[in-house]
């Protein structure tokens, strides 16, 4: 257990450092379609959504709890992307 | 097989992160992303859609038609509202699972505190979130300082209050949730308009952090992954935002900045021109840099920019396009707006990269900008924009201001550009103003 926490632990170091690297190459220019891209990606906890669900029990309203928590994940997933797609759009038709 | 899905998805949204790099290829990297995203979710099902009820397959399907929908009518000025909202719903769905959790399950201690905090920092990113939606609509005024002072000074004994009064403790998760809640409200309400893209890059860095520590509690490696990368993101966005106003994320946070006329002053009167004079003016440069600010979305002028670039460029004048970190409400925000009407990123140049031509420039024309071409940011050591990154654009020969009045920015003090000898000021709306100078070029 204890070994698998520092596991973890160091997969999200390294992850945050790579992030890190990569995003500070970014342009100014595409600042906004890489908010709204990673805002997107933010509605990945959308998984925790679903793992829990279907433990969620007799408790009605943790299952509606569990629901919102779907709902705003989802809108955040795919809103984002799509308007993240129609941003990126508009900065391909120059090439 | 679980795993190699995972593997799969993980190195998708990072070779996404690589893609981003660079306008030409940005466009694949959302494919990635989306990509890697829906392995991501479909793994979570692990093979067995059956353990779903309708209620759980209703939600996902309504939600995203909503998402597609807002997303499709949402107009390119209204993005910083929108991703706004988004971060708002991408933090309150995490401080949702880690409110179930936390009362559906009795947790280990390390993943109780991970709970805890992806709770508190999940609502604090919805309410946050909310209001500066609001303030970005402009529903919302600035509030006093005063309260959000009472209320950080009252918070550590709140926070401990459920450890000494023990009748609290079994309501003491909602009452945490409750001070996350007011906090976020109180914290972004004192912040004003002007400093809203630090605050929602931050709000954006919070969504990941609340994320990252979801995963920490399913135990989702590819959650972690995915949220520390948005947490990474939003950090970098923050602070390259505090550093373009050359300002620390605590002193943005803190609120009260700006809003006030501090000092409005002038010793003389500006020079004011006319469209007629201004297309003259313009028709006798070679090069042309024009300087977008917040009033050029308000006023939606960015088509009418647009059609002044291309009556120069058929001039064979050149036209190049300086754009401050921090100017409009969200970072980026100009060259999305410049975008949107086709002018090439290959004229749009940062702070850095222009500075130094200013000096060479013939005319530069200031758009609804203002603090951010202040040159007091230079010289006035007693100013509240004291040694902010500006674009030097009072170094350049001539240059045209347009702005309906010549009331302060949101500093709240004189821009002593407006009545240099090389300014002259064009007293019109955005739009309006760039309209009547196009309208003026026929008649040269």
């Amino acid at each position: 257990m204890e070994a698998t926490f520092l596991l973890t632990l160091l997969i999200t170091f390294l992850a945050s450092f790579i992030g890190y690297e990569l995003i500070s190459k970014i342009p100014q220019t595409l600042h906004t379609p890489l908010m709204s891209g990673s805002n997107a990606i933010s509605g990945i906890t959308l998984i925790a959504a679903i793992l829990i669900y279907p433990e969620v029990g007799e408790s009605q309203l943790l299952k509606i709890i569990v629901l919102i928590a779907i709902a705003f994940a989802t809108l955040n997933i795919v809103g984002g992307f799509s308007v993240t797609g129609r941003i990126l759009e508009m900065f391909k038709k120059n090439d | 097989m679980i795993e190699i899905i995972l593997l799969v998805s993980s190195v998708l949204f990072i070779f996404a992160l690589k893609l981003f790099g660079r306008p030409s290829t940005a466009h694949r990297a959302n494919t990635f992303a989306m990509l890697a995203m829906a392995l991501a979710v479909f793994s979570a099902f692990n093979f067995d859609f059956s353990k779903y009820d309708s209620a759980f397959y209703i939600t996902i399907v309504v939600s995203g038609l909503l998402g597609v929908l807002i997303s499709k009518r949402v107009q390119m000025t209204q993005m910083p509202e929108l991703v706004g909202l988004f971060n708002g719903f991408g933090g309150g769905a995490s401080g949702a699972i880690a409110y179930v959790e936390l009362s559906n399950n009795s947790l280990v201690m390390s993943d109780f505190f991970v709970a805890i905090f992806s709770m508190v920092i999940g609502v604090f990113t919805f309410s946050g979130s909310i209001i500066a939606v609001l303030k970005l609509r402009g529903k919302l005024n600035n509030v006093n300082t005063t309260i959000a002072n009472i209320f950080s000074a009252f918070l550590p004994p709140l926070i401990l209050l459920p450890a000494i009064w023990e009748e609290m403790e079994i309501l003491s998760l909602e009452y945490f949730m409750l001070l996350a809640l007011i906090a976020g409200i109180i914290r972004v309400a004192v912040i004003g308009g002007a400093d809203m893209p630090v605050v929602i890059a931050f709000l954006n860095s919070l969504s990941g952090i609340a994320a990252m520590s979801a995963g920490f509690i399913v135990n989702s490696i590819i959650l972690i992954v995915a949220g520390a990368l948005v947490g990474a993101s939003g950090i970098i966005l923050t602070l390259l935002m505090c550093a373009a106003m050359n300002r620390t994320l605590l002193d943005v946070l803190k609120g009260g900045f700006g809003g006030t006329a501090i000092n409005n002053e002038y010793d003389k009167e500006p020079i004011s021109t006319s469209p007629e004079d201004v297309a003259i003016q313009l028709s006798y440069a070679e090069s042309v840099v024009i300087v977008p600010g917040y009033g050029m979305a308000v006023a939606q002028a960015q088509a009418a920019v647009k059609e002044l670039t291309n009556t120069l460029k058929d001039k064979n004048i050149e036209v190049k396009f300086a754009i401050h970190p921090v100017a409009g409400r969200m970072p980026g925000h100009m060259n999305v707006l410049l975008a949107e009407v086709d002018i090439d990123y290959e004229d749009m140049f940062t702070l850095e990269d222009i500075n130094s031509e200013f000096s060479s420039t013939d005319v530069v024309i200031v758009l609804g900008a203002n603090d951010v071409v202040n040159p007091l940011a230079r010289t006035d050591e007693d100013s509240p924009i004291y040694g902010m990154p500006i674009l030097d654009v009072d170094l350049a020969k001539q240059v045209i201001v347009i702005k309906r009045s010549m009331s302060p920015g949101y500093a709240g003090i004189a821009n002593p550009l407006f009545i240099n000898d090389n300014a002259k000021m064009l007293f019109a709306d955005a739009k309006e103003g760039l309209e009547n100078i196009i309208k003026s070029f026929e008649l040269v």
